[in-house]
């Protein structure tokens, strides 16, 4: 099957922007990621050291009478994030395994920086309550000022260290 | 003022549960078709050679921004139920930066991460491994971090409401904003693509031209939509009715489904004794934000310890007619819970008047006990006259 070409980027932005406003008007809030991911890793972390976690001055929110880790409205959301993507990637012929790099990054330096940069946005996106989902995009709709603060200070940082990895892209 | 649906109770959480994994899907199915499962479409962003980044999430919050600024301003739209995340300057500020960096570094942000991961990359395993990783580190060096973690706190600021302007005015500003980055952005891609070797990214104009276009249309309707009367603005200005404590003791016998019976005394004070069915919600403007939100298919009726000269600002925004107890807990207590006494030489109204008051004393002293902890209406969820706190993501 041939890929489908992307949609053009202000047509994906206007659809992107309807499913953010349908969550606002049926739910009152908007969309979301990292909080998920944070919730998958303390599930996994709970899993090796139970009464580390739940002990823990940061992750004892998400225990207690009657509360799962995993119970959750952004988990869920995000497990249909996931399903949604591979939707989205077989309707277009585009699931298959790979490896996106530059051409001259080798495959072992594009897997690192994978990794720390993750690192990186774990621990930001949980100093900043969210991410480009939580913070950016949803709070920056709803008009929040720590949000747009937040997403000036996101391109600030990218713009700043991306000519430090221009060879991850090339 | 019908949305948000969920916090008027409409479904439950499981429910909300199904509806955020069906958002999810959406959320996720457009993220692909817009190109973000591939680091380098991301990545392009901070080389200027493709903004599609830019492109796509501005185009996201000016649709969301506008579209519930339009529906506010015609009243649909309850702005004081939707989540705004709130505001704490400096780990905002420093969190963004960093996340920033990962983002270039590692090719993807959270939510495009997942995508990626669902299309197959396995760089996106890998950056996804590494966002848990650094969770966990946060979560387990939270002690020395939690004081930076809530410096710079505001609360809820939403921008229009601190440059105190109505909410279209910053959304126009918002779409006017956007496509001059869109604009300006075009030219730049024209400049750096070209110096990478690569194609310089086209929209067509038929296609800008209608979104940008639909874009200010929805931002002038909204600003158009300040010209109606806003609704709570409306039944400020509809005058609250008076009822005397026999008229409503009489009512409440006679169809107790029909009243919201609200006690806005301390909630100490209203454990003590309370009419029947009462809804204590605590005292003031907390208590009458509560009290609006209740649903208009029954009447209100609000009470004091004594007469209320008028009711809270925030009952106001309460849909249904809302009435006042007249003298307050004090004339239920002396008309109602007091035994009546009967007139020397009644005339025959004095008379019919004595039995129904005899009645009402057995009734509401006698079957019907107005003090312990039942309550036949459960209490409402926390008050929302201020935007709500949201964590974000």
């Amino acid at each position: 099957m041939p890929e489908r070409p992307f949609w053009n980027p202000y047509v994906a932005g206007v659809v992107l922007g309807l499913v953010l406003l349908g969550s606002f008007l049926v739910m009152g809030f908007g969309l979301g990621s990292s909080g998920a991911v944070t919730r998958f890793a303390a599930f996994g972390a709970h899993l090796v050291a139970p009464k580390t976690v739940e002990t823990n001055a940061y992750f004892s929110q998400y225990y207690g009478p009657g509360k799962h880790v995993l119970e959750d409205w952004l988990v869920f959301e995000v497990l249909g994030v996931f399903l949604g993507g591979v939707l989205g990637a077989y309707s277009a012929g585009r699931l298959k395994l790979g490896i996106e790099k530059g051409q001259r990054a080798t495959t072992a330096q594009r897997l690192f920086l994978a990794v720390v940069g993750g690192v990186l946005m774990g621990f930001a996106a949980r100093l900043a309550r969210g991410c480009t989902s939580g913070q950016a995009l949803t709070g920056g709709a709803a008009l929040s000022l720590g949000s747009w603060v937040f997403m000036m200070a996101v391109f600030t940082g990218g713009y700043l260290v991306a000519p430090l990895v221009r060879r991850e892209w090339r | 003022m019908t949305f948000p649906l969920y916090p008027h109770g409409l479904f439950g959480t499981y429910a909300g549960l199904l509806v955020g994994t069906l958002v999810g899907v959406a959320f996720g199915f457009v993220l692909e078709r817009a190109g973000f499962g591939r680091a380098r479409n991301l990545a392009a962003q901070f080389y200027l050679t493709d903004l599609r980044v830019l492109k796509v999430m501005f185009s996201a919050i000016v649709t969301a921004c506008v579209g519930m600024a339009f529906l506010a301003g015609i009243g649909v739209l309850d702005l004081a139920l939707i989540t705004v995340p709130e505001t704490f300057l400096w780990p905002q500020l420093v969190g963004g930066l960093l996340l920033g960096a990962g983002f270039i570094v590692s090719g993807y942000c959270p939510g495009t991460g997942v995508v990626a991961v669902a299309s197959g990359n396995l760089d996106a395993v890998a950056a996804i491994g590494g966002i848990m990783a650094g969770s966990l580190a946060f979560g387990f060096g939270y002690g020395p971090l939690e004081s930076f973690y809530k410096s710079g706190a505001m609360g809820v600021v939403r921008i229009d409401r601190l440059l105190g302007v109505p909410i279209s005015v910053v959304a126009a500003a918002v779409v006017a904003m956007a496509v001059g980055a869109f604009l300006g952005g075009e030219k730049l891609e024209a400049i750096f693509a070209p110096r990478q070797g690569e194609l310089v990214p086209a929209s067509p104009a038929r296609v800008k031209v209608r979104v940008f276009s639909g874009f200010a249309v929805v931002a002038a309707l909204a600003l158009v939509a300040l010209a109606l009367p806003a609704r709570h603005a409306v039944l400020a200005a509809k005058p609250e009715q008076r009822i005397s404590a026999v008229a409503l003791a009489k009512d409440l016998v006679a169809s107790p489904q029909s009243w919201w019976v609200v006690d806005l005394r301390p909630e100490a004070v209203a454990e003590k004794g309370r009419l029947p069915g009462a809804i204590v919600v605590g005292p003031e403007e907390k208590g009458a934000a509560a009290a609006a939100n209740l649903a208009a298919t029954r009447k209100l009726v609000i009470y004091s310890q004594s007469d209320l000269a008028a009711p809270p600002e925030g009952v106001k925004r309460f849909a249904g007619e809302i009435y006042v107890l007249k003298g307050g807990y004090d004339a239920w207590k002396a008309e109602v819970l007091t035994a009546p006494r009967a007139e020397e030489n009644p005339t025959a109204a004095q008379s019919a008047d004595f039995k129904v008051r005899l009645a009402l004393y057995a009734r509401y002293t006698g079957a019907a006990s107005t003090t312990g902890p039942a309550r036949s209406e459960p209490r409402p969820a926390a008050p929302a006259a201020e935007p709500k706190k949201g964590g974000g993501c």
